[in-house]
Formats: structure tokens, sequence, C-alpha cells
């Protein structure tokens, strides 16, 4: 105790500055290399995400001012809106269905490319090339132009004698063709699943196969385990992604969702309110929402995860 | 202490420069004008020869223009007019122009007639069209009417012909079948029109019925089941194309049925027919919106098909009224634009543009002449929430063209869906 007191004693003296001044001669320059990411994100992420919650809290018409509405917006999405129920399910559909079948088309590739083959780089990076294209609006066009009535699909389908629809434009197959979009960009998961694979141990399949147990009985007890770290990354990354999807459905819709909102996706539903239609308070109230419920998403994931992710350390 | 003395006035005079830098710029005399419009490149062309021929003779105002399709016209300017980043001169349409103006984001332009602006020899009912509560915001860019441009080669192989100013629903029924029997079913006669919402109305007004008064829905939920029942019975006999051909249709040029060889007609606005024709090699044909019956009167009207407004912000307003009148009154200006933006609404520039139209451009002017004894009065100006109902409607009709919903339970879910969009609060 005396101690003490006689140790801050003669500091008192000594002006504030100069700790101010040590921890900037110490910590300043990294302080200031860090500047540029320190504007954008107080700038362009924290700062719009504050004043996106005051404003889901308001009914805001972009051109006057916000007027405070309470939990009006909140209320209305989950009470009086058949839009927003409509959109919830497009999605939910989306991400229920793309993602494991993109997971498990990128897993499938991997290992056809994990055997060792001639010109790997080369495969590698035109396998990975969709996901560079795939959000893109020259993508979303020739998808339409692959799937319309007189598209690819049906020239295809035309030579067996079949008569397809219009699989693009028709509600009960529109958000199909968006699912297949998803799953043929399946290059980055991909390429994670090769890094993942490369790290399994050759003598466990050398000890299996000696052991007799045939190529799918390894993939099941080996390679799948030991590969669940990544596929749980993997579906973590690509659950977020395929939640926040629009420009395919934008584009591919006209910005409408149609036909009867099939391809309504939340962040396209969320945009018609903001920009079409001048709710920025209900748009903004419906970006919490989405942001909330992939939080929920997420933590789900890594609370099961302990059953059924094993790290080997 | 004499070195923090002559930084600090080393900091105070180059801020003094910096002040002064900034309230007397070099190019003081120059204004920048912003102007932006929907459209097609078509239109864009034109726009900009204006642009040059404006900028040539008035070297003090230098005019950026911007130009993006329907769709994703009203999201910028929405985020540019909140962001206070609005251009000076906006095309505007009759849906908006309302909202923008009580909002006070347009500028009335009565203090510029006469004064910078002529309106002389304008039709009345354009300059009245423009006007929102009493005050001028919006100068008409061209007279339009809802018109069905049709390819006249696939008609005529069909065997089909139609009277353009009097043929009817029944017509479209009895004869749009002999189009996809001549054609393997490749070809429809029209389109599946029950989402066109200015089809809807028009067919309405034929009634005797309106779609907005005071606000409020001027139509019945039977009205819109009528409606709906009269394109399934079309469907059914193929005089209009499916519904999967019709959803392709996101309202682009490039995507209408007509542009891509589905249907030998698309339901538009008259002015449409110059754009439609630059690109199909068929001569095309201008008729009317189908008639309830050959003598039926008051569906069409006259509107304006679009306007340039001025914004409330800008910072020169005085050369973008100038630009605006030159737009509309010099005649030099009224022979490039044509009537792609609709037949010019000052009876002066329709007689310049007259001599100098290709023949397209004439029976624009024509139709909008022949239109005078059918077309009704102009509605009043539509309720804010007009472009949303819009998309309501073509929602709704793929609901009942896909068979989602009949056309019985159909109609009174879509007046309540009018009845909950018209009274929310944005």
């Amino acid at each position: 105790m005396t101690v003490q007191n006689v140790a801050t004693a003669p500091q008192a003296g000594v002006p504030k500055t100069s700790v101010w001044r040590r921890i900037w001669q110490q910590d300043g320059p990294g302080y200031l290399f860090l500047l540029p990411w320190f504007i954008g994100f107080f700038g362009l992420t924290l700062g719009p995400m504050i004043s996106s919650l005051y404003l889901s809290f308001t009914h805001f018409d972009l051109l006057t001012a916000p007027r405070w509405a309470g939990v009006d917006n909140y209320v209305r999405m989950f009470t009086n809106d058949p839009k927003f129920a409509a959109s919830m399910r497009v999605t939910m559909f989306f991400v229920i269905f793309s993602v494991p079948l993109k997971l498990a088309f990128a897993l499938g590739v991997a290992m056809l490319l994990n055997r060792g083959m001639k010109g790997l780089p080369l495969y590698r990076a035109l396998f990975y090339l969709p996901s560079l294209l795939g959000a893109s609006v020259a993508i979303a066009i020739l998808w339409r132009q692959i799937f319309a009535g007189d598209g690819l699909v049906n020239k295809f389908l035309s030579i067996f004698g079949i008569v397809g629809p219009s699989w693009i434009s028709n509600p009960n197959y529109s958000l199909w063709t968006l699912i297949v979009l998803a799953i043929w960009q399946f290059g980055s998961p991909m390429i994670i699943f090769l890094a993942g694979l490369r790290q399994i141990p050759q003598d466990m399949y050398e000890a299996a196969s000696l052991d007799g147990a045939s190529k799918w009985r390894q993939f099941w007890k080996i390679t799948l385990p030991l590969l669940t770290p990544v596929v749980f990354f993997n579906a973590i990354i690509q659950t977020i992604e395929a939640f926040k999807s629009f420009t395919p459905a934008f584009i591919i819709s006209g910005g409408t969702g149609n036909p009867i909102n099939s391809t309504l996706f939340y962040t396209l539903y969320l945009y018609q309110e903001a920009f079409g239609f001048f709710r920025m308070g209900y748009a903004s109230a419906l970006a919490w929402v989405l942001l909330a419920l992939v939080a929920v998403f997420t933590a789900f994931s890594f609370l099961t995860s302990k059953y059924w992710v094993h790290y080997d350390d | 202490m004499t070195f923090s003395l002559s930084r600090r006035s080393f900091l105070a005079s180059s801020t003094a420069a910096l002040l002064a830098a900034g309230t007397l710029p070099s190019w003081a005399q120059q204004s920048q004008l912003r102007l932006i419009f929907w459209g097609g490149q078509a239109r864009a062309d034109r726009t900009y020869g204006v642009v040059d021929l404006f900028t040539k003779d008035h070297s003090d105002v230098s005019i950026e223009g911007e130009f993006l399709g329907w769709a994703d016209y009203w999201p910028k300017v929405a985020t540019q007019t909140a962001g206070g980043n609005q251009p000076d001169i906006i095309q505007m349409d009759y849906r908006y122009i309302g909202e923008y103006a009580r909002r006070g984001s347009l500028a009335p332009l009565d203090e510029y007639v006469g004064a910078g602006l002529d309106t002389s020899s304008f039709d009345e009912d354009q300059l009245r069209n423009g006007t929102v509560d009493g005050k001028l915001i919006g100068i008409s860019l061209g007279v339009a009417a809802g018109a069905a441009v049709y390819n006249t080669k696939v008609l005529a192989d069909a065997g089909v012909e139609i009277d353009p100013m009097r043929w009817t629903y029944d017509d479209l029924l009895t004869q749009g079948p002999k189009v996809s029997e001549s054609t393997g079913g490749a070809v429809a006669m029209a389109p599946d029109g029950s989402g066109i919402e200015l089809l809807f109305e028009n067919w309405l007004r034929q009634k005797g019925k309106a779609l907005y008064a005071d606000g409020q829905p001027a139509f019945a939920p039977e009205d819109v089941t009528e409606w709906f029942e009269l394109w399934a019975e079309l469907r059914a006999a193929k005089a209009i194309i499916s519904p999967d051909e019709q959803a392709i249709d996101t309202g682009v040029l490039e995507t209408a049925p007509l542009v891509r060889g589905k249907s030998a007609m698309n339901f538009t606005t008259s002015n449409q027919l110059v754009a439609y024709q630059t690109l199909i090699p068929d001569p095309l044909g201008i008729a009317i919106y189908p008639a309830t019956s050959p003598d039926s009167t008051g569906g069409h009207y006259r509107n304006s098909s679009q306007y340039f407004a001025l914004s409330s912000t800008s910072a020169a307003p005085e050369k973008a009224v100038e630009f605006i009148n030159f737009f509309v009154n010099n005649p030099e200006a009224a022979s490039l634009l044509g009537v792609e933006r609709g037949v010019p609404a000052s009876a002066a520039m329709r007689d310049a543009v007259a001599a100098t139209l290709d023949e397209r451009g004439q029976m624009v002017v024509q139709y909008i002449a022949d239109l005078g004894e059918i077309a009704g009065d102009v509605p009043p100006t539509p309720p804010a929430s007009a472009g949303e109902i819009e998309v309501a409607l073509k929602t709704k009709s793929q609901e009942v063209s896909f068979g989602a919903q009949s056309p019985a339970d159909a109609g009174p879910a879509f007046y309540n869906e009018v009845i909950q969009t018209l009274g929310r609060t944005n």
C-alpha cells in the first residue's frame, strides 16, 4: 500500500502528455500504417451500420428527413408482409440446396484432381475461373440465354425429342437455374478442399488398403473425418455467401424477383424496398434481420461443430 | 517559440490561399450541368447530339450526360437525390414526378416562363400534364399515347388483317390463332398483356372507370377478375404467347417478345415505334390498344412520354432552364430528336420536324393526330406508390397465367394489395 503511494507520488508531477508521447513513439507508426483501414472501417463499415440501425426504427423515404417509428418496421415484417415471407422462403431454399450441392461438387472435383494428374495447375485454374466470373452481370445474362425457351439447354434436349420449358422464366424451375449457377461456381471451396486433401497422410490409406478397406470405405473412414475442419470452414463461408447472393437474381429477373416472386431473394427484396419503393427505414430493418439470421446460422454451426468436426491436434 | 510562431503563420497563410483558390477558380465563368435520363442507345445518340449543338453556341456551359435503363434509373435518381448529388436536369416520368415535386426536390419553373423558357406554342394539355399542385414542374418532351406496335410481315403472312384504329379484343381472339397455326406455334399474335399496367388502365377507361381517382383505386375487384378472365381466354385460344415466354420480358426493349420474334406485336407507347424499328428488320405498323368494341372511345389519352425537370439544388438553374428551352424550342434540336421521345409538344416544333421525319416518324405523328376522336382526358397525377403497383400487377398476372391463382381469387387479392400499398407510410 505505502509502496504504491510512494511510487505514484513523484509521477504525479510529470505532465500527462509524456504518457501519450511514449505510446505514440512506441505504437504510433503502427497506427499510422493502419490508418487507411481505420478510416475504411469506421467511415465505410461501422458508421453506416450504426446509422442503418437507427434508420431501421424510422420511416425514411430518402427525400425527406427520417421519422421515428419505434418497432413498427419489425412488427410489420413478421405480422403483415407476405413478400417478406416469400423472400425468406426463396432464400432459405436457395441456401439449403445450393450450399451442400456446391460443397459436394467441389469435393468431388477436388478428389479427382488430387490423383496427381498431369497439368494440374492448369485444371485448377480452369475450374476456378467460374468463381471469378460468377457474380458478374455478363454471366447472369449468359445464364438467361442458356436456360431460355430457345436456349442451349433446350436445343440439347430437343436432340432427344424433349421439348423443355423456358427454365429461367418458369416459376417451377427458375430458382433451380440459380442454384445450378451457384454450384457451377465451385472453384474457391474446391481449392480449399484440394489443400485439405494434400494434408492427409498417405500412410493412412496404405495401412487401410493393406487391411483390405475399399476405396469407398477409405473415403468415409479416413478422408471425410480428417477433412471435416475444411468442410466446416467451407460450409460457413458458403452459407454466408448464399445468404448474400444478389446479382444473378437481380439481372436474370430484371430486378423484380419474378416470375411470381420465385427468385425474390431476401437481398433483392431489401433492394426493392430501399431503392425501388423508397422505404429506407424498412429496408434497414430487413438488413438487420438478415444479419441476425446469418449470425444465428453461424453460431448454430459452431455449436454443433464439436460433434462432427475432428481436429487432429 | 519562433519556430511554432512561424509554423502557425505558415498554416494561416496557406489556409487563406486555399480558401481563395476555392472561391475564385480560374473557370469561374464556366457552368457545369449534369443531365440524367433513361432510355436506350438510340435515345442517347439523339440527346447527346442536342447537347453538342447547345454547347457549341454556349461555350460557357458544359453538360455531362448519363443514361440508364428504366429499372436502374429510379434507384439511381433516388440515391443521388438523397445524397445531395442530384443532377441539374432530370428526365421524369408521370408516375414519379408528383412524388419528387411534392417532396421539394424539383424546382417550379413558373418564374422562368417567358423569361428564358418559352411555352407559347406548347399544347395546353401538355403543360397541364407537367403541372403538380398548380406549379409547372415538368416540361413535356413529347406527346405519346398507348399503342400496339406490330410486325406487318408476320401478320400478312398469317393472313391476319386488322383495322389499326378500330381493332378489338374479339379480333385478337378470332384472328390471333391464325398466327400460331401458320408458324407452327413459334410465334403468337400478341404478348400476354395481362400484366401491363397501361393496357389495364386503357381497358378500364373504355369501361368508364380508371386506375386511380383521388389516390384510391377507381376500379372494383370484379374488374380485375374480368380482366384476368379475358386474358385467360386469349391464352387458351393461343392468341398470345405462353407465360414463360412472357416472363422473359424484363421491360428492356431487347427482351420484348416482339424483338425476340416470339410475338407479332407489343403493347407499348407510340414513341417506341422508332426504337423498335431499329431492332427489327421487318416493317412495323402502329395500332391502338385493342378496343372493347369497334366504336369504343376514351381509353387512350395524350400522355407526356417524359419530362425534363429542374433540380431544386441546381447551382446554375438559369443555364439549366436555357438548355431545357433549347431542347424543346430549337428547330435544329427538334429535327435531331425526331419523335423518338414522342411528338413534340410545341406546335412550332411539330412543323419543324414534319419535313425531316422518316416514314416511321410520320406514322407516329399521324397516329397521335388520328387518336383525336378516340382519346379521352388525361388522368390526374397518380399516387406516390404507382410505381410499386405497376410491379404488383405484373407479379399478379404471372400468378394467374402460370395457374397459381384463379382469376376469381386474383381480383380481390390484387385489389387488396393496391389498397394496402396506397395506405402504407414510407
